[in-house]
């Protein structure tokens, strides 16, 4: 997948990356993070009511979140996984907040790194999830860890997508000889 | 030998100790950081054998904290874990100084490819 460099205005997400390349970011994270039999099985599940969502932003050529959500209940689930043998007895939001959160980290830097850039990569962010601004400009997998519901969107920032206009990269060459 | 753990998520510390364990460099002392700015200061309050920072973390960068470092005169080894390895990062991160860059999400051979040589 390539941006053509001509391209005019800014493109949604469905042109930079596709939900193969999400799917392979986010399993990768999980056996990495999670442990390597924490498989993510593309299967689309209902969420909960009670969902936690964790993301973090991405500003550059394209601009939005990348957002994992799912039910609050695996979210305390994969605080454990990732804690191991440091898991509290009792877990707090902020043990589930940095975990989730730093698992959106590592989702959304690989994502970002997909992307044309420049762009930069916010601190992670964990509770409702924003509001999808654009339904064109998402690109979102569904899929399964432990049996449970996850789904992760990479959604752009903005309201609507610019009227697409004509290039005007002619830099003016207006005088600047010695 | 020392190492020094920066990252603001305790979790993610937890876990490149956890990493560092099964990598096989399990008897080295190991202080933790919450940012950037706790990781500098406490490379001149404990003097390190070795720093492993995150990259994006708040009050002061990994990459801040390694090139206030430098400029301070301090050339202790330091390599960056981020979830961020793209060539534009590792090119900054090597033209501060640093010794490697290791992506999130790495495995404990990901570790001993680029720590071996580095750690006694």
């Amino acid at each position: 997948m390539t941006l053509a460099p001509d391209a005019p205005g800014r493109l949604a997400i469905p042109a930079l990356i596709d939900e193969a390349t999400v799917e392979s970011i986010a399993g990768e994270a999980w056996i990495a993070l999670v442990g390597e039999d924490e498989v993510l099985v593309p299967v689309p599940g209902d969420l909960p009511e009670d969902t936690l969502s964790a993301w973090v932003d991405v500003v550059g050529p394209w601009t939005g979140s990348v957002v994992l959500t799912t039910g609050r209940q695996t979210a305390a689930e994969l605080t454990r996984a990732l804690l191991g043998d440091a898991a509290p007895e009792l877990l707090d939001h902020e043990d589930v907040a940095d975990a989730f959160g730093e698992i959106a980290n590592v989702v959304g830097g690989n994502v970002k790194a997909a992307l044309p850039g420049p762009s930069t990569l916010g601190l992670p962010e964990v509770g409702a999830a924003p509001t999808v601004r654009n339904p064109e400009d998402v690109c979102r997998i569904e899929v399964l860890w432990r049996g449970q519901p996850l789904v992760v969107s990479v959604q752009g920032a903005l309201p609507s997508l610019p009227v697409p206009h004509t290039p005007h990269q002619h830099p003016h060459q207006n005088g600047a000889s010695q | 030998m020392k190492i020094l753990v920066a990252d603001d998520s305790r979790v993610m510390r937890q876990i490149v100790i956890r990493t560092l364990r099964q990598a096989g460099y399990d008897d080295h002392d190991i202080v933790e950081a919450e940012d950037g700015r706790d990781a500098y200061d406490k490379v001149h309050a404990e003097n390190p054998d070795l720093v492993l920072s995150d990259w994006n973390m708040p009050n002061m960068t990994g990459l801040e904290c390694l090139q206030a470092l430098r400029s301070a005169g301090s050339a202790v080894p330091f390599g960056f874990v981020t979830s961020e390895g793209s060539a534009e990062m590792r090119d900054k991160a090597s033209a501060a100084g640093a010794l490697f860059l290791i992506a999130k999400p790495f495995t404990e051979e990901t570790f001993r490819e680029n720590l071996d040589g580095v750690i006694a």
